[in-house]
């Protein structure tokens, strides 16, 4: 599909220019991808706005989770969260067996170091989205096999 | 005759009031924020009953019911009736309708929902416009006039 691509390419070259950007600013070789999580929080944010807009009341945190897992990534990736794991005190774990950032790599170890760029957006994307439906969160992202992804999320009880 | 609309923020800041017909001038500022704010009790109260009902898993219909996103009459004065509805992102929009006048007293309840819908559809819009910062006021001039276009053709 054409426009898939071009989300995916869009996606790949904001990764390179931030890089970039953080390279001259401060020539150490720590990769700063903080400005990639802030723009998948603006864009989460917004689009959850549109997307809850047919939607009925959430009951309460868990079935909000299970948007995020179903609808929200089918949205976005074209696919559902292949496992949603949670200990029931604000701490969920979703995992995408073939997480599309990552699947045009290589499976091997070749470029695991450099998978955390591609999960960085992604994280700020769920965090936006329960930001806009008042979850305050962190999200953060573990790949350990290559096309594969877990996302943690823990939410901020005040 | 729908006189208001308002878009309430997360934390009951007002992001949006306008008004049509003879209550678009200033001097009608003060009164339509009145109008507005003294709905936000009443719906908060609803939210507060929607949650208390969902957790003692009370019967199916009502459940279904107070999880519609419309949450129907909240309040009536003398001259104005005030009608509620909650977005998932705890967006509170407000709609006032005219009791006085001769089409306002017998205004439908679908008429309001399908307007308040149209409404979250335009805020839903706005909302993604990049110029607008999350819990700003919104002040494009597109949405005010199809706000306003909303209101003097469905309602």
């Amino acid at each position: 599909m054409a426009d898939d691509i071009v989300f995916e390419l869009l996606h790949s070259e904001i990764i390179n220019y931030v890089l970039e950007n953080s390279k001259t600013s401060n020539g150490s070789k720590e990769v700063d991808l903080s400005l990639v999580e802030y723009i998948g929080f603006a864009a989460g944010y917004k689009i959850m706005e549109r997307l809850t807009r047919e939607w009925p009341r959430f009951k309460d945190e868990l079935d909000t989770m299970k948007f995020i897992c179903t609808d929200f990534w089918t949205c976005i990736y074209k696919k559902q969260i292949d496992n949603l794991r949670t200990n029931h005190q604000g701490v969920y774990v979703l995992q995408d067996n073939a997480f599309r950032f990552l699947t045009n790599f290589s499976n091997s170890q070749q470029y695991l170091e450099f998978a955390p760029r591609y999960v960085a957006y992604t994280c700020g994307l769920i965090r936006g989205g329960l930001a806009n439906l008042c979850i305050n969160s962190v999200v953060t992202a573990e790949v350990q096999s290559m096309p594969s992804c877990k996302f943690h999320i823990h939410v901020q009880r005040t | 005759m729908a006189v208001c609309v308002a878009v309430i923020g997360k934390d009951n800041s007002p992001l949006y009031i306008g008004g049509v017909g003879n209550d678009t001038n200033t001097d009608n500022e003060l009164s339509r924020q009145w109008l507005v704010h003294t709905a936000l009790d009443a719906l908060e109260e609803r939210l507060a009953t929607t949650n208390t009902n969902t957790a003692n898993s009370a019967s199916n219909a009502s459940r279904t019911d107070l999880r519609d996103l419309y949450l129907g009459l909240l309040y009536s004065t003398d001259t104005h009736k005030i009608y509620g509805y909650v977005t998932n992102t705890r967006i509170k929009l407000v709609l006032v309708t005219s009791s006085t006048s001769p089409s306002g007293s017998n205004i439908r309840d679908a008429e309001v929902r399908t307007a308040l819908r149209r409404l979250h559809a335009l805020y839903a819009d706005a909302i993604c416009n990049p110029f607008h910062l999350p819990g700003e006021q919104i002040t494009s001039s597109k949405f005010d006039r199809q706000v306003k276009n909303l209101l003097l053709n469905n309602v």
